[in-house]
């Protein structure tokens, strides 16, 4: 049965990639692309992280894609047009490249897959508890946390610092 | 295995969103497009990590995609800006016009 899920919600979030990088809309993109990442959250829970695909949902398909939403809104920026200068060479070798790419890929993903030793099942309730999570986050990893707060507020101060008007006092 | 999904699955689903969005940054020639593939990209590196995680018994997987999603939020912040300012000065966002730095 969670296989079953897995899967499904694994076939909903590839067609809707697939979608989002062959429309030329960079709105229906944007509309596929939450759909794509709602499904992942169902993956999330089924992995057995219900807190991560709550953030998911919450962060990323929440905040910010309706952020590039927002944007695209804002900037009005039509559907990309055909290009009129065929590029053939190119073209045959961006694919060659993917292809290349995602043999050497996928190749290695098999041999670690099948290094990972089998462990005894775990908790499954104990693994995604959301509490033990932040026993680690706030114990172990505070200083990364702390890091990340401070890469925030940087982000924070480049936006605005790159969105201001010029002209602005 | 993780419940019954093997993990070859979650990394054969990982490396398929992988390559989707590297097409996608390879294809599209508006930048917030790019972007987007980009995304997915990260997400594909994320569905890897709680793969690993679940498989091994190991928390610290979903911690890693607490960062790297703290992380996208700051960097879809700053990028967004700096498409913003770029529309501002050439009214594009298409990254076959924009070559102020070839010259």
């Amino acid at each position: 049965m969670g296989r079953l899920i897995f899967d499904a919600a694994a076939l909903v979030a590839i067609v809707f990639a697939g979608l989002m990088v062959v429309g030329r809309n960079p709105v229906k993109s944007v509309l596929a692309l939450v759909v794509s990442f709602f499904a992942l959250a169902a993956c999330y829970v089924m992995l057995l992280s219900p807190f991560v695909a709550a953030i998911q949902v919450i962060v990323y398909a929440g905040a910010i894609l309706v952020l590039f939403l927002f944007v695209l809104m804002l900037l009005n920026v039509g559907p990309e047009r055909p290009e009129k200068t065929g590029r053939p060479i190119q073209t045959g070798l961006g694919a060659v490249t993917i292809l290349v790419f995602a043999g050497l890929l996928f190749g290695m993903l098999r041999g670690s897959a099948a290094r990972v030793p089998a462990i005894p099942p775990t908790d499954p309730a104990a693994l995604g508890d959301p509490a033990g999570l932040a026993r680690l986050l706030f114990a172990d990893y505070l200083l990364h946390f702390e890091a990340v707060s401070v890469l925030l507020l940087a982000a924070l101060v480049g936006a605005f610092v790159l969105a201001k008007r010029e002209d602005a006092p | 295995m993780i419940g019954h999904i093997p993990l070859a699955d979650v990394l054969l689903v990982s490396g398929t969103l992988f390559c989707i969005g590297i097409t996608g940054a390879l294809l599209r020639r508006n930048a917030i497009q790019i972007f987007l593939s980009i995304e997915l990209m990260m997400n594909a590196a994320n569905l890897a990590l709680l793969g690993y995680g679940a498989a091994l018994g190991a928390p610290e997987g979903q911690i890693i995609v607490f960062f790297v999603i703290a992380i996208a939020a700051a960097e879809a912040s700053v990028g967004l800006a700096i498409f913003v300012a770029l529309f501002r000065h050439t009214e594009t966002i298409d990254v076959n016009k924009i070559n102020l730095l070839k010259w």
